[in-house]
């Protein structure tokens, strides 16, 4: 399955200026592959080929998702199935009870075709019966993503080469791990570690770093270190599999000017947004600062209105609906918009009980409503105490019952399922007339 | 059986009661209706259509009657085909009103159901609006104005785009009408929406095309004033630059002069009336101009210098000050200890402040105890815990001034703890004096961090309200604790490090300079100070 250990490229395909990562796609391959592929036949497996899944910059300068050549756009949510009473050390993989066959049937159901993965489980094989079991079932796809050792104590050390290594190595692992998977839509390096480099979340530092006094220029020097260590893994990743995009995680757009400098193989950008109803100026200020396209790889509403101290689906709803309507302005070929939206993936698919006070087991099992942070954006329940409106424990567009069913937390859809099944089913932007006549 | 049939009478009754006083108001709504139809059908110009359609739909949004209101303008849609434009920019309204209703009251089933129908409605009615109206025609302004205001709701990208329309709308609109009021209405929503710069220009045009040659100079002040007494600070600005500019031009300095210094005093900060200290500024500027410094009597100087104080520019304003300090004038001593407040901790002048503070120090009033408190601190600061202690000994011996001077004396008793105690000065301070006086290159008026009370000349035991902002770059859903280290004379309440704004009052007069620091993981992130008087 292995094709080429070409670097990517961008070819000129049929006028198109194609950002791709330049290699035969899997089903012109060899004969040997289509022995193979008649032998699993045969065997009773399966088996697909892994789809090729490239970038294009259209003549328009939008950019489009191609998986197998045919316009994708991502319709996905962020997928983190801890049952109640448990945290995020729960190994959900290997979970007899299969979370993920409920929750890819509903997701199906709502018009979901992708799953983002923070980081894969240590059992490939379990890893990979999700992958399949998402895809051959529902033709769900799967975003894989690796944390770059953002959350390793006591910080990440990025400006240390064996630091570097350590993870680089982890993450080529993983690329060689899943990469022939037929349900691998692309890569997510990093997640919000670009504001590690700003030196106010997970402060990291090195020897030149702590001999320059200017307080920018010290931020410059761990961007510039930061993005040239993700490139260089984004380099080794294409070598090894051209048949996926790279993505960087990226919180906001902080730091992208220094990408813009250091991450000539990024192929897109993983954006990570809370800015309540809509993205604002993002997609244009990308253009301008680092012009690759994006997927909301993170953004959506919490239900809980910290105001009035109660579950409110509407007001989540209010804020998912606006902002698919903000990406599916922003699509290849949408009136007026940038152009260079692929999709998103709304956080999150359940909710996650334990996030609230994570060192302490017993809270893992109460829906915990105390807010740990402030965000004046989502302004219905702003009000609230301190201004801290946004409950951790409350993202899910699924919420989690203590009943169990099957073994499982039972699945209740929310309001905000229900809507953004129905804006899927008919999301099309009006082109409005920039001109009138006069 | 009885009780029920007696019951169901009363009902009855009740209805009719109900009833007698319902429908007529509803008959009088219906005949109002119905008297405007008739006007709108029989209009003869556009002119009388707008007084028509604008009273119409009141009677509509006032009961938020949208979707009736909208079957309603379809049938008479059908009545007279030349209404269209009206009937298309009014669909486009009440969608653009209901939308806004339905967020407002919380009433999600209709939303989600309707709201991209809606908003399809919005724009395509705007839209033929638009294509439909002339240039002139106030209709398509106002079709632009609701479009832009549409795409800046929903914050969409649509927004940049209907921004440049309607304005280019307003600029053709202005060169061909007569009828300006449309471009204040335009302007007015643009101010409202912070677009302060569009604004301003629109403004401009509306003044240009307002002021005729005929309109005599005491007219012309009388309608800025309006808009100064509105709240309406831009245009009345526009107004006051026309009728200034004819004063220059057309009257001797010393008619000019007083006229200018009554718009000055107008503009200068006011805690309770609407200013605009820069603007003020921009008129002693002209006085000076034009009269240079004869132009101002002491009173006049002090009433720039604190203005510019509470524009923070507060160089210029201790300029002005040293211009007062041998003058006779009441507020000699205030004006002093600011001197030594700026000269110390915006110009991190030491030996100045001090210089100045002691001048004040042994005065038994109460800011005599401020500056030698001031004194006290800038020593402990500096490492010399005896002089400090002198100062703060001197403060406090006098028991009988604790009435007159509680919270410094506190302060000071605090500071001589310390020093008693062979402990460092108390951490929010200390932050605060290494940053303005040692780390020169931390300016206390960091842009990062704004630092703003109300009022600004309180009376003791009046409630101060004290807030700073602070623009730190996002973070996402990864929280920065950021701590707020606040110091100085803080009055009757002691704000924790976790917030950025609280409220306090003071019970001794004087100066009182409120100091914060923020902080971040990574280090100080800004550092600010404000000036407020107790009378």
């Amino acid at each position: 399955m292995k094709l080429s250990t070409n670097k990517r490229n961008t070819i000129e395909h049929q006028g198109i200026c194609h950002r791709d990562t330049g290699f035969k796609p899997v089903h012109r391959c060899t004969g040997a592959l289509v022995f193979l592929f008649f032998l699993s036949f045969l065997l009773g497996a399966s088996f697909k080929p892994a789809s090729k899944v490239s970038v294009k910059k259209l003549k328009n300068g939008h950019f489009r998702l191609l998986v197998d050549r045919k316009p994708y756009i991502v319709k996905g949510v962020c997928y983190n199935p801890i049952p109640i009473g448990k945290n995020h050390e729960s190994d959900w993989w290997s979970d007899p009870n299969k979370p993920w066959i409920v929750d890819g049937k509903l997701m199906k159901e709502m018009g979901v075709n992708t799953i983002r993965i923070y980081q894969p489980g240590d059992n490939p094989e379990e890893v990979k019966k999700v992958i399949r079991d998402l895809y051959e079932l529902y033709g769900i796809r799967t975003i894989l993503g690796n944390w770059l050792g953002f959350w390793e104590y006591p910080c990440p050390f990025y400006g240390d080469k064996d630091f570097q290594e350590r993870v680089k190595n982890e993450v080529i692992r993983m690329v060689e791990l899943y990469k022939d998977e037929p349900g691998v839509l692309l890569w997510i390096l990093g997640n919000e570690n670009n504001y590690s480099c700003l030196g106010r979340v997970n402060p990291w530092s090195n020897d030149e770093i702590d001999k320059e006094p200017d307080p920018q220029k010290k931020n410059a020097i761990r961007a510039r270190i930061y993005y040239s260590f993700v490139n260089d893994i984004a380099g080794k990743i294409h070598e090894i599999d051209p048949n996926h995009p790279v993505a960087l995680g990226n919180g906001e757009l902080l730091g992208l000017e220094s990408a813009n400098q250091y991450c000539p193989d990024i192929d897109l950008v993983a954006c990570i947004i809370y800015r309540g109803r809509t993205f604002g100026n993002l997609f244009n200020s990308l253009k301008a600062t680092f012009d690759r396209p994006v997927v909301i790889a993170e953004f959506g509403a919490d239900v809980y209105d910290a105001y009035l101290k109660k579950e409110d689906q509407n007001m989540q709803a209010f804020f998912l609906e606006s902002q698919w309507r903000q990406i599916y302005s922003n699509i290849a070929n949408a009136p007026q918009g940038a152009g260079n939206c692929l999709g998103g993936t709304i956080f999150e698919w359940s909710d996650e009980w334990w996030k609230h006070d994570e060192n302490n087991p017993d809270s893992w099992k109460v829906h915990d409503t105390e807010s740990n942070w402030s965000n004046g954006s989502y302004y219905f329940d702003i009000k609230a105490e301190g201004n801290k409106n946004m409950n951790e424990e409350w993202f899910g567009i699924v919420a989690l019952s203590e009943e169990l069913e099957d073994g499982l937390n039972k699945r209740i859809p929310r309001k905000a399922y229900y809507v953004i099944r129905e804006f899927w089913k008919n999301p099309t932007i009006k082109k409005p007339k920039v001109k009138g006549k006069k | 059986m009885k009780i029920q049939k007696k019951f169901c009478i009363l009902i009855c009754c009740c209805a009719l009661c109900v009833m007698r006083y319902v429908v007529p108001c509803f008959a009088q709504g219906n005949d109002k209706l119905v008297l405007l139809s008739k006007q709108i059908i029989e209009a003869k110009t556009d002119d009388e259509l707008y007084g028509y359609f604008e009273e119409l739909s009141n009677i509509y949004f006032e009961g938020n009657k949208y979707t009736e209101f909208i079957d309603f303008l379809k049938s008479l849609a059908e009545k007279k085909k030349k209404i269209e434009p009206f009937i298309n920019y009014y669909v486009g309204l009440t969608r653009y009103r209901q939308l806004k209703y339905l967020e407002e009251k919380q009433i999600w089933d209709e939303y989600f159901s309707q709201g991209n129908t809606y908003r399809d409605e919005i724009t395509a009615a705007m839209q033929k609006v638009v294509d439909t109206a002339q240039v002139s025609e106030p209709l398509r302004l106002y079709a632009r104005l609701i479009l832009w205001q549409f795409h800046k709701d929903q914050q969409d990208v649509f927004v940049d785009q209907a921004l440049t329309d309607l304005m280019d709308s307003a600029f053709e609109y202005a060169k061909t009408a007569h009828d300006t009021k449309p471009i204040k209405i335009v302007a007015d929503k643009l101010s409202s929406y912070g677009e302060k710069g569009k604004s301003k220009e629109l403004y401009r045009i509306y003044a240009d095309k307002t002021i005729s040659s005929e309109i005599k100079d005491d007219e012309l002040k009388e309608i800025a004033f309006g808009f100064y007494k509105e709240g309406n600070l831009d245009l009345a600005e526009t107004f006051y630059d026309v009728y200034i500019g004819r004063l220059i031009k057309n009257l001797n300095p010393q008619k000019t002069v007083p006229l200018l210094i009554d718009i000055a005093r107008q503009f200068s900060y006011k805690d309770r009336q609407p200013n605009d200290p820069l603007y003020a500024e921009k008129i002693f500027e002209k006085i000076e101009g034009l009269a240079g410094e004869k132009g101002f009597d002491q009173d006049l100087i002090y009433l720039r210098a604190l203005n510019l104080e509470k524009a923070k520019e507060y160089v210029k304003a201790k300029d002005l000050y040293l211009k007062l300090i041998d003058s006779k004038a009441p507020y000699l001593d205030k004006i002093t200890y600011k001197i030594g407040i700026i000269y110390t901790y915006i110009l991190g002048d030491i030996k100045q402040g001090k210089d100045y503070f002691g001048k004040l120090a042994q005065k038994q009033s109460p800011i005599g105890r401020a500056s030698l408190y001031q004194l006290g601190l800038l020593a402990q600061w500096q490492n010399d815990p005896d002089k400090a202690k002198e100062c703060y000994n001197k403060l406090t011996e006098n028991t009988g001034e604790l009435a007159a001077s509680p919270e410094t004396i506190s302060l000071a008793n605090e500071r001589l703890r310390e020093i008693e105690d062979g402990e460092p000065l108390e951490y929010s301070l200390r932050t605060f004096l290494d940053a303005a006086l040692k780390e020169r290159n931390l300016s206390l008026q960091e842009k990062g961090i704004s630092l703003n009370c109300h009022p600004y000349e309180a009376k003791k035991n009046e409630e101060v309200n004290i807030a700073s902002t602070s623009y730190t770059s996002s973070s996402g859903c990864l929280q920065v604790e950021i701590q707020y280290l606040w110091s100085g004379q803080l009055g009757k309440t002691k704000p924790s490090a976790d917030t950025p704004s609280f409220s306090t009052s003071y019970s001794e007069a004087g100066t009182k300079e409120i100091n914060l620091v923020v902080v971040s993981p990574s280090g100080i992130t800004g550092a600010n100070f404000d000036l407020l008087d107790i009378d």
